[in-house]
């Protein structure tokens, strides 16, 4: 057990003290000699402050994990809801939901930009088809975001459904049958026995896909490359930019310990919640 | 009572027509990527699209005499070494941590998850500074190891709460007829774990798979991985569309075969067991 330990303190823990190390250097690689220099070490935390691209990819971030994690939470309630029928057909139905969840994330960002691409895209064909005159919604900067927004809902809705589905087959029968008797319909079933029931995990759910939507990249590198201008570009994607396009790995370094401490705060929400560790035996 | 019934049944049915319409509705972007891989480059362009039209192979024909090639195999061995080491250490692991934890196993917990959910470029940037010290970047090994960073801590907490279900008096008994402790778990434990091991083994495979970022950041040309191959069939060599709609249907073709395999697993892969709470 120790020796297993120690090689995931070896990979996870010890990289994470080099990076913070890092967020405290001016490191850039074009300049070797920055790489240990240690003279002004919150140089980096310092102009994490007065960069206001940085600020807002935080805004850009906000805006695309509150419309992300909205709609995959209420989409995925719906069609759980839909689906949880005791038939063969919708059982067979709730696999073949799942896949945009379990395709790789290159995939699916291909797989879209397939569909905003005018000159090939079904959908842009069926809008010309109609009259209806519609800009290429990846390059306009009004849409940008909206449809990283769109792609990101339709990858990850099926996380919701797989839960909430999960959860409603653990659902008390005795309860429903009892309020059935009591002559509720079934729209009160669901508004005052259902949803309190799985209120619960859907806050996990939405928890687990807002630490995701920090992670956003794949969408946004070959749909937007988070253009137009800067409207869909995410504080990870600019993380990205600063360390491997422009070498200020140092400055990188320091907002991406940002994220990395954003990240154990909220899974340590997740574990408070859940009550893992705190074992009964 | 008879026309409740029947209204009944016929909510049931329209509730199911309308499943099916939105499952087809869900999976046409997919099923039109799927059905672009077999076009030639004047069907991908023709709207509106011809429901028949005359499927080629060509696209595929033309990746598979290419460098995407070698990247399909990087991955396959990438992923295939990278699971095997998660479970060999990971295994072990997990079934320490349930029999013998008692403090700290909420810190335990905690450093597990944010190890699975802290973002890639957490790991990227450290990584990438050592390997070039290590002449690790662009190899195979170097990003074996940097997938067991999300792996490892998959396999902890997808087989300790697997563990924790298991009655303690198995081994004890065998302790008792003289085992050690390591027989223990490798004559009785072991066997036990069969199907969760296979699902977890699935898991690591598919998160190796369909790795991106790691790929794009640590490999150059020898170590590239299928998905970061298709990428470049977008910047480099024009839009080569049918050749980067078969490149992206030969990459999920293992993750759809294995994802059906252990569907049922899957809410517990991504969520640790979060429901079990």
């Amino acid at each position: 057990m120790a020796p297993s330990l120690a090689v995931l303190a070896l990979i996870t823990l010890l990289p994470s003290l080099y990076l913070l190390a890092t967020s405290f250097t001016p490191l850039n690689l074009t300049r070797p000699e920055t790489l240990w220099d240690f003279s002004q070490p919150l140089e980096s935390y310092r102009q994490i402050w007065a960069d206001s691209r940085l600020h807002h990819s935080v805004w850009v971030q906000i805006k695309l994990s509150f419309w992300t994690v909205l709609l995959q939470l209420a989409i995925g309630l719906a069609l759980a809801l839909l689906l949880n029928m005791r038939t063969r057909l919708l059982e067979a139905l709730r696999t073949v939901f799942l896949i945009p969840m379990v395709l790789p994330p290159i995939v699916v960002a291909i797989i879209w930009k397939v569909i905003y691409t005018p000159d090939i895209s079904p959908m842009h064909g069926l809008f010309r088809a109609l009259g209806w005159n519609v800009p290429a919604l990846i390059t306009d900067p009004n849409w940008a975001l909206t449809s990283i927004i769109i792609a990101d809902t339709w990858e990850w809705f099926p996380f919701t459904m797989l839960m909430v589905l999960a959860a409603l087959q653990m659902m008390p029968q005795e309860l429903l049958d009892a309020a059935k008797v009591d002559g509720a319909s079934p729209w009160q079933l669901t508004r005052y026995i259902t949803l309190p029931f799985i209120k619960g995990v859907l806050l996990v759910a939405g928890l687990f896909r807002l630490i995701d939507s920090i992670k956003a990249f794949p969408l946004i590198f070959i749909l937007t490359d988070g253009g137009p201008g800067n409207v869909t570009e995410v504080t990870n994607y600019y993380s990205f930019l600063q360390a491997f396009n422009f070498s200020f790995l140092g400055f990188s370094s320091a907002i991406t310990v940002a994220l990395l401490a954003a990240t154990i705060v909220l899974s340590w929400v997740i574990v408070r919640l859940v009550g893992w560790g705190a074992r009964v035996d | 009572m008879s026309t409740s019934g029947r209204a009944r049944r016929r909510d049931r049915l329209l509730m199911q027509a309308l499943a099916v319409l939105l499952a087809l509705l869900a999976l046409s972007p997919f099923l039109w990527l799927v059905l672009m891989s077999f076009k030639t480059n004047a069907e991908i362009f023709r709207f509106p699209p011809r429901f028949f039209f005359e499927a080629t192979t060509a696209n595929y024909a033309a990746l598979w005499t290419s460098e995407f090639r070698n990247s399909f195999a990087n991955s396959l061995i990438v992923s295939t070494v990278s699971t095997a080491l998660s479970l060999l250490i990971g295994v072990p692991a997990a079934y320490a941590l349930s029999r013998w934890t008692t403090r700290g196993g909420g810190t335990i917990t905690l450093w597990i998850l944010a190890s699975r959910m802290a973002p890639p470029i957490a790991f990227t940037i450290p990584y990438f500074l050592v390997y070039r010290h290590l002449e690790l970047l662009d190899t195979r090994t170097g990003l074996v190891v940097i997938y067991l960073t999300f792996n490892l801590s998959l396999v902890i907490w997808m087989m300790r709460p697997f563990y924790d279900q298991l009655p303690r008096s198995l081994e004890e008994a065998a302790w008792i007829d003289g085992a050690t402790l390591w027989q223990g778990f490798y004559r009785i434990i072991l066997p036990l774990s069969g199907p969760g091991l296979a699902a977890t083994a699935i898991l690591c495979f598919l998160f190796a798979w369909n790795d991106f970022f790691f790929a794009l950041i640590l490999t150059r040309t020898e170590a590239m991985t299928a998905p970061v191959a298709v990428v470049n069939f977008m910047n480099y060599e024009g839009w080569e569309w049918g050749r980067i709609a078969a490149g992206g249907t030969m990459i999920m073709l293992p993750v759809l075969i294995f994802s059906f395999v252990v569907r049922r697993y899957l809410v517990h892969g991504l969520t640790g067991g979060a429901l079990k709470g």
